[in-house]
């Protein structure tokens, strides 16, 4: 086998763990506060497409 | 952001995937009696490792557009399912992807998928308890099962909207308010993979309030993150759903 064939093998190589990980992965960290984001969701919602309201909050238990 | 040369084997397989399967969709000429051109490329580890972790999505073309999938795509899928079961310690969404993949190609007429099928489905309870917060993250990576229901021809067609039973379904229709929060939720964390996989769940969802705006927020969703193909195929799969027409070129 030559090196080559080699670091292929290697690079395609998945186990079983990395394909858990790819069904499972946990939340990616949020991002907040973008201005061009901000900006095209004020112009949407002044052309009364979208207000992207969130629904009222529950209210609490007991 | 991932620089070029530093993304996982795996992801890049995904992505490689996702974007065929989003090139199927947006390609159009969909036949009934023929199937279409394959999404996936081989059999090797890492192409069995990238289907099995896209799971039922790499069989979308032929379930939204009703036509038959590429033999070689049945085939590949069959081996993904049989080369990767969950294991013991599986989590409960790596055994969703499993019956997912194993239901839709029981459904699509692979041979090997019908007696795996014959098991129990898996549990969904404990999403019921879930934050609504976690159960957005939840449900955004089993998107894979909100499609409509597979198998049904033309004669039987599904009503608009209908989603392919199940327990997890069941449960994302007993808490759509609480998706639609995760969905703004998503949007705002800038999750575009999230709020796009959610918008998929709710483009099947009774109830969705009026004033979360789901298809310009899809559009949004689509404008700021529709670069990474898995956004793109989730935004696909709720368009037409949305749309309430079959699924088409747009």
């Amino acid at each position: 086998m030559t090196s080559i064939e080699r670091e292929l093998r290697d690079r395609t190589k998945v186990s079983v763990s990395e394909i858990e990980a790819a069904l499972n992965p946990g939340e990616a960290e949020g991002f907040y506060r973008d201005t061009r984001e901000c900006g095209i969701l004020a112009l949407q919602a002044g052309a009364g497409q979208v207000l992207l309201a969130p629904p009222t909050p529950r209210p609490k238990k007991g | 952001m991932e620089q070029p040369g530093t993304t996982p084997p795996l992801t890049g397989a995904v992505r490689e995937l996702a974007t065929q399967v989003v090139s199927t969709l947006t390609s159009g000429g969909h036949s009934p009696v023929s199937a279409y051109p394959p999404v996936t490329t081989g059999d090797d580890e890492l192409g069995l490792a990238a289907v099995r972790v896209l799971g039922a999505d790499v069989l979308l073309p032929a379930v939204l557009h009703r036509t038959l999938p590429a033999p070689a795509d049945l085939a590949v899928c069959e081996k993904a399912v049989l080369a990767y079961p969950p294991g013991p310690d599986a989590s409960p969404t790596s055994l969703w992807s499993h019956r997912a993949m194993v239901r839709t190609l029981a459904a699509l007429g692979a041979p090997a998928a019908g007696a795996t099928l014959a098991g129990p489905e898996p549990d969904a309870a404990w999403l019921e308890d879930l934050p609504w917060q976690a159960l957005t993250h939840q449900l955004a990576l089993l998107a894979a099962l909100a499609v409509p229901p597979t198998g049904t021809t033309s004669g039987d067609a599904a009503a608009p909207g209908a989603l392919a039973p199940s327990a997890v379904a069941d449960v994302a229709q007993r808490r759509t308010v609480d998706i639609a929060r995760g969905f703004v939720r998503a949007v705002r964390r800038r999750g575009w993979l999230q709020a796009a996989a959610a918008g998929r769940w709710l483009a099947h969802l009774d109830g969705v309030p009026r004033t979360l705006g789901l298809d310009a927020g899809l559009e949004f969703v689509g404008l700021m993150g529709g670069d990474d193909p898995r956004v793109a195929l989730h935004l696909h799969a709720a368009r037409p759903v949305r749309a309430g027409a079959p699924a088409g070129p747009r």
